[in-house]
C-alpha cells in the first residue's frame, strides 16, 4: 500500500490543539514511562512520528490515542518539552472529527464559535419548547408539573408520551449518528485492514469489553497516577446515575425512589467532578490541565451548568419553591438538551463511545497479531541491530 | 579623492533595550557630528516600514545607512529594501550593534558612541578597540590543576617563563587522573597524565599549590594582583615521604573524592598514591583533632617519624602579581539524584559514570573487577551498607543510559559531547572484563564525532554490545531484581528487562564555584554557566577581559584532545604577549577616547 503523506497535516492538528510536535527528538522516553503502552500498541511516539511525517491515513486507522488516558507522565518527562501528552488528546479529537460523517464535528471542533453557537441554540430552541410543554399541558408556567417529588406526580403520567415522543426522535437521532460513527471507526482502524484478516469469533470473545471498560475504566485506574482516573469515574457514575433517573422516570414513572436519592446524588458528583476538573484547567495545576481546547472548557461548563440547576431544582423543590424548581428545570433542560445533542454526538463526549469501542477494537487486534506471531515467540529483551 | 558617502544614521529604540542604559538622545548629537553623517533618526517603531524609509533615504539622498541598536541586524532587511526602493546599493546598510560590542544589558552611552563612531567610519570595532602596547608581567597565574591547567603550565614553564598554579583539591590531575582509559585510542589515562604531573611538580618555573583557592584578583590587564589563599594542609608538603604510618591509625572517615565516592578514606589521606605533590593531608571536616578544638586524638602526630603534621597549621595568605590568568577550572557532573526515575541513591546498583570508571580502574577499590555493590556490616556505624568489594558477584546485564542531565529541557538543555564516546568506551571494557555479560546500550543519538571515533563506535558494536535507540524511562526493583524499562524505537518495542548494574552516562556541568571565580575575575558567563568567550569563532579561548583565558572545559563541554589543544592555544597567546610585551587591552576599560584613537590608527 502506498503511503501518501499530507504536508499540511500538522497545520490542521494545530486547530486542535497539538502545537509542540515538531520539537520531539524521538528519544522514546514517553513510550517507556507510559504503563499503558505494551505492544502491539507502543505510543506516544509512534503517533508523534505519524505526526511530524503527515501521515494522515495511518493516523485516521490509528487506535493509540484511544488508548492513553492522558495522565500527564509522558509530558512531565518530556526532555523536549513536546507534549506527547496533549499531542494525544488533540489526536483523539482530531479522530473524533475523522469519524464523524457529517463534518459538523470538525467544525465544532475547529471553530469555538460554532460549537457555542450551536449550544446557544439548541438550549434556547429547548428551553421554549419545555416551557411551551409545560404551558400547554399543565397550564400556566407556576405551576408546571415538572419533576418536583411528590408534587402532581398522577400528572406525569397523563403528559409522558409527549415527552417520550420526543426523547424518542432525540435517541435515536444520536444514537444513529454514533452508531454510523462507530462503524466508520471499526472501518478505519479495522475492518479497513487486509492484513488483519479477523475472525468472527474473535469479535464474539472480546465483546464485553465494551461495557467493560464503560463502566470501570479498568485501564485509567493502571496509570501511574490515580487522582484523574478517581474523578474521572465520578463524574461519569454521575452521569450514569443521572441517566437511571431519567430511565426510572420514562419507563417506570418511578420518581420518588430514584429521583428523591439517586437525583441529587447524581448532582453531587457531577458537581463536584466538574468544578474539580475545571479549577484545575483554569489553574493548570497537573499536566494533564495544562492545555485546554475550548471543546474541554465547554463541556465542563456545560456540566457544571447541568449539575447546579438540577440540584437547584432539586432543592426549590423539597422546600416547597415550585416556581423557582420549574424555572431551574427549563434552565437545567436548556443545558442537558445541547449536551445530548451537540457535545455527545459530535464533541467531547463522543469519547463515551468511542474509547470503549477502542478498547474492543485494540484487543481484537492484538489477539490477532499474539496469534499470528505466537509462534515465533516474543522476547522482552532488545535484540542486536544495526546502530 | 574617495567620494564622501552621505550618511544617514538611524537609532533604533524598539525591540531592544537600549533605551533603558543608553541615552539616545546624547547618542544621536554625537553622532550629528561625526563626518559625513548627513542626518539622524531617531526611530522608534518595532518593524520599520521599508517604503516610507526608502521615502526619506531617496529625499535625503543617502548613500549609506547606519543602524544602531542593541541588535540591528533585525532591523537590517527593512532597511536595505528601503535602500534599494530608493535606487541605493542595498550593500550600504552598515550594522553597529551594542550587544556585540559590549554596549548591551550593562553597556554605557560613551561605549555605544564609538560603536556608531566605528560604523560610521566603516571599520571593524574590534580593530579599532584592540591592541594597545602594555607592559605585561611575566608571570602567569594557572587556576586548576587538571589536564588543561597542566598543559597550558607546561607550555609557559617550557619557554622560561614563571608560572603559579592554584589547585583546589589536595593534588593536581583533576578529573582525568580518576579515567580508566580515554577513548578512542584505549590508552591508560594515568599512564599519559601522571608524567605530566610529576613534570608539574618538578618543574623549577612552577609554583605549584594544592588545596589553595583564589580569593581576590585586582589590577588590569597585564598587571593583576591576585590573592590566593592556601588551606592548611596540616601536613608539610616537603617534610612527608607518604609512608602512610598516620592514616593507619587514623580514626576519622570521609568518602574518597578520589574514587568518586564509592569508597572511604581517612582523614589524613594521600588522594592516590601518585598525587602531586605526594603528600598527605587533612581533612578538617572528617579530623577528629580539629572537629574537637584540640582536645581529642592528634594520634597521627605521634606515628609521624618525620615530624611533618602541624595540626594546628593555620590558612596562608599570599599575593601575588601576575601579567596573564588562564582559568582551566573543569567541571562537575550532573547530581543523578535530580532525575529520580532512574533510582540513582536509592538503588545500590545504579551508578554514575565517574563510579564506573572508578570501578572498572585497576587502582580503584575493586582492583579493576566489574562487580555489583552487596550489603557489608559496618563494625563503625553498626548499620549494613551496600558496598563494592574485589570479590562481590559480577553482573550478568549492564545497562548504560545516555544524556542523563543533558538534552534535557527539564535539566541542561545542551548536549555534554563526551557522553556518548565514554559510554562506548564503558561498553568495550564491559564486554572486555565480562566477556559472558549482556550490554546494552541505551541512546537517543550516537554522536560519535571527532577522528576516529565512528570507528571506534563501529568496533563496540562488532564486539556484541546492543545499540538500542530509545533512552530509558524507567529503573526498578522488584523483588531484588533490578528492571529496566524503555522503548527500542528501531525494532519497535517497549523493553522490559532485568539488569544487574546500571551506569548512568551523566553530563557535564559548571563547577558551583564558577559563578564567585567569573565575579572576581570580572568576565562574564553564557546562560548555561560556562565562562562566555570572547568570540566564539575568532576567539574562543580569550575574554571580555585582557589578559584572561579560558582553556578546557569551563568554557564549554569538550572531550580531552580539544582540552589540551586549547591549553596549548592559550599557552602561545600568553607567551606571545610576555615576549612582545604588549596585550590585547580589557574591552570594558577603554574609554570613548582610546577607541577614536584606535580609529585614527586604522585610517
Amino acid at each position: 500500500m502506498a503511503v501518501r503523506a499530507n504536508p499540511n497535516l500538522l497545520k490542521q492538528l494545530k486547530r486542535y490543539g497539538a502545537d509542540d510536535v515538531t520539537k520531539c527528538f524521538h528519544c522514546g522516553t514517553c513510550s517507556a514511562t507510559c504503563p499503558l503502552s505494551q505492544e502491539p500498541f507502543l505510543f506516544p511516539r509512534k503517533s508523534m512520528r505519524y505526526l511530524q511525517m503527515g501521515l494522515g491515513d495511518r493516523l485516521k486507522g490509528n487506535l493509540e490515542p484511544w488508548l492513553c488516558y492522558y495522565c500527564g507522565d509522558c509530558s512531565d518527562q518530556c526532555p523536549r518539552e513536546a507534549q506527547p501528552g496533549e499531542t494525544m488528546m488533540s489526536m483523539r479529537r482530531w479522530l473524533t472529527a475523522k469519524y464523524d460523517f457529517t463534518g459538523l464535528s470538525m467544525l465544532f471542533y475547529e471553530s469555538r464559535t460554532a460549537e457555542v453557537a450551536a449550544i446557544i441554540v439548541v438550549g434556547i430552541l429547548s428551553g421554549i419548547g419545555f416551557y411551551l410543554l409545560g404551558a400547554l399541558s399543565g397550564g400556566d408556567f407556576g405551576s408546571y408539573p415538572g419533576f418536583i417529588p411528590g408534587h402532581n406526580a398522577e400528572y406525569l403520567t397523563e403528559l409522558g408520551w409527549d415527552v417520550k415522543s420526543v426523547v424518542l426522535v432525540m435517541a435515536v437521532f444520536v444514537l444513529g449518528l454514533l452508531g454510523i460513527n462507530v462503524l466508520r471507526m471499526w472501518w478505519f482502524t479495522t475492518g479497513s485492514r487486509k492484513d488483519l484478516n479477523v475472525p468472527f469469533d474473535i469479535y464474539m470473545k472480546h465483546i464485553l469489553l465494551c461495557p467493560w471498560h464503560f463502566f470501570t475504566q479498568k485501564r485509567y485506574s493502571e496509570c501511574d497516577k490515580k487522582k484523574p482516573w478517581v474523578v474521572h469515574i465520578i463524574l461519569m457514575l454521575g452521569f450514569v446515575a443521572l441517566f437511571a433517573v431519567f430511565l426510572a422516570h420514562m419507563i417506570w414513572q418511578d420518581d420518588t425512589h430514584a429521583h428523591t436519592y439517586l437525583g441529587p446524588l447524581a448532582g453531587v458528583m457531577l458537581v463536584g467532578a466538574s468544578s474539580f476538573a475545571l479549577s484545575g484547567r483554569l489553574n493548570k495545576t497537573e499536566a494533564h490541565y495544562k492545555y485546554s481546547h475550548h471543546s474541554d472548557m465547554n463541556f465542563l461548563y456545560m456540566c457544571l451548568f447541568v449539575g447546579l440547576t438540577g440540584l437547584a431544582q432539586h432543592i426549590a423543590g423539597r422546600i416547597g419553591c415550585g416556581a423557582f424548581a420549574n424555572f431551574m428545570y427549563i434552565l437545567h433542560m436548556m443545558g442537558a438538551v445541547p449536551m445530548l445533542l451537540i457535545q455527545l454526538p459530535f464533541t467531547k463526549w463522543a469519547h463515551l463511545v468511542y474509547r470503549p469501542h477502542a478498547m474492543y477494537f485494540a484487543a481484537i487486534q492484538a489477539d490477532v497479531i499474539a496469534g499470528r506471531e505466537g509462534a515465533k515467540g516474543a522476547s522482552a529483551v532488545p535484540h542486536k541491530q544495526s546502530a | 579623492m574617495v567620494k564622501v558617502l552621505r550618511t544617514g544614521v538611524y537609532i533604533c529604540e524598539a525591540g531592544t533595550g537600549a533605551a533603558g542604559s543608553v541615552d539616545l538622545r546624547m547618542l544621536a548629537e554625537y553622532a550629528r557630528e561625526l563626518p559625513s553623517v548627513v542626518k539622524v533618526v531617531e526611530c522608534e517603531c518595532p518593524n520599520p516600514d521599508p517604503v516610507s524609509v526608502g521615502e526619506q533615504i531617496r529625499k535625503d539622498n543617502f548613500d549609506r545607512v547606519v543602524i544602531a541598536a542593541d541588535s540591528p541586524g533585525y532591523f537590517k532587511p527593512a532597511f536595505a529594501r528601503a535602500m534599494s526602493l530608493a535606487g541605493k546599493s542595498p550593500e550600504n546598510v552598515v550594522l553597529a550593534s551594542f550587544v556585540g560590542n559590549g554596549a548591551g544589558a550593562s553597556g554605557s552611552t560613551e561605549r555605544a558612541k564609538a560603536v556608531i563612531c566605528c560604523a560610521v567610519s566603516g571599520v571593524p570595532f574590534g580593530l579599532a578597540a584592540s591592541q594597545r602596547k602594555k607592559s605585561v608581567h611575566p608571570d602567569t597565574l594557572v587556576i586548576g590543576g587538571g589536564v588543561g591547567g597542566i598543559q597550558a603550565a607546561l607550555e609557559i614553564a617550557g619557554a622560561g617563563k614563571k608560572v603559579y598554579m592554584v589547585e583546589k583539591l589536595g593534588t593536581i590531575g583533576g578529573k582525568m587522573a580518576m579515567f580508566d582509559k580515554t577513548f578512542p585510542t584505549l590508552d591508560c589515562s594515568a599512564c599519559i597524565l601522571t608524567p605530566k604531573m610529576v613534570s608539574v611538580g618538578q618543574n623549577k618555573n612552577i609554583t605549584l599549590w594544592t588545596y589553595a583557592e583564589v580569593e581576590g584578583v585586582s589590577g588590569s590587564a597585564g598587571n593583576y594582583t591576585v590573592t590566593v589563599r592556601k588551606r592548611a594542609r596540616r601536613v608539610d608538603e616537603a617534610a612527608c615521604v607518604s609512608c602512610n604510618a598516620c592514616s593507619k591509625t587514623c580514626p576519622g572517615e570521609a568518602p574518597s573524592e578520589f574514587d568518586a565516592g564509592i569508597c572511604m578514606r581517612k582523614a589524613i589521606y594521600i588522594p592516590f598514591p601518585q598525587a602531586v605533590p605526594n603528600s598527605f593531608l587533612i581533612d578538617e571536616k572528617a579530623c577528629l583533632w580539629v572537629t574537637s578544638g584540640g582536645q581529642k586524638c592528634g594520634t597521627c602526630v605521634k606515628k609521624c617519624a618525620k615530624e611533618a603534621i602541624h595540626l594546628n597549621a593555620r590558612d596562608e595568605i599570599v599575593e601575588i602579581t601576575v601579567g596573564n590568568i588562564i582559568v582551566a577550572t573543569g567541571f562537575q557532573v550532573f547530581d543523578a539524584v535530580k532525575m529520580e526515575r532512574y533510582g540513582y541513591g536509592r538503588l545500590p546498583n545504579v551508578i554514575t559514570a565517574l563510579e564506573y570508571e572508578r570501578l572498572t580502574n585497576a587502582s580503584g577499590p575493586t582492583g579493576g573487577n566489574i562487580v555489583m555493590k552487596s550489603l557489608k556490616y559496618n563494625k563503625r556505624k553498626k548499620v549494613d551498607e551496600w558496598v563494592f568489594g574485589p570479590d562481590n558477584p559480577k553482573p550478568k546485564n549492564v545497562a548504560i543510559i545516555h544524556c542523563i542531565g543533558s538534552r534535557d529541557h527539564n535539566h541542561n538543555r545542551y548536549c555534554s559531547r563526551v557522553c556518548c564516546m565514554y559510554s562506548l568506551k564503558f561498553a568495550h571494557l564491559v564486554r572486555e572484563k565480562l566477556p559472558d555479560a549482556n550490554c546494552y546500550e541505551f541512546y537517543i543519538d550516537m554522536r560519535a564525532y571527532g577522528k576516529n571515533y565512528e570507528e571506534f563506535l563501529e568496533r563496540v558494536h562488532e564486539e556484541g554490545v546492543h545499540l538500542v535507540r530509545g533512552r530509558t524511562a524507567k529503573v526498578e526493583e522488584a523483588d531484588g531484581q533490578m528492571r529496566l524499562k524503555g522503548e527500542d524505537i528501531i525494532g519497535g518495542k517497549v523493553l522490559d528487562f532485568p539488569v544487574d548494574l546500571v551506569i548512568l552516562s551523566v553530563g557535564l556541568e559548571p563547577v558551583p564555584e564558577s559563578e564567585q571565580l567569573a565575579s572576581l575575575l570580572g568576565i562574564a558567563r553564557d546562560e548555561d554557566g560556562w565562562y562566555a568567550e570572547k568570540d566564539y569563532n575568532a576567539d574562543p579561548t580569550g575574554t571580555e577581559r585582557g589578559g584572561i583565558y579560558l582553556a578546557g572545559v569551563c568554557q564549554g563541554p569538550k572531550d580531552i584532545p580539544d582540552t589540551v589543544a586549547q591549553a596549548s592555544e592559550v599557552a602561545a597567546r600568553v607567551i606571545r604577549s610576555i615576549l612582545s610585551d604588549q596585550m590585547q587591552d580589557s574591552r570594558n576599560t577603554l574609554s570613548l577616547a582610546d577607541i577614536e584613537d584606535g580609529l585614527r590608527r586604522q585610517e
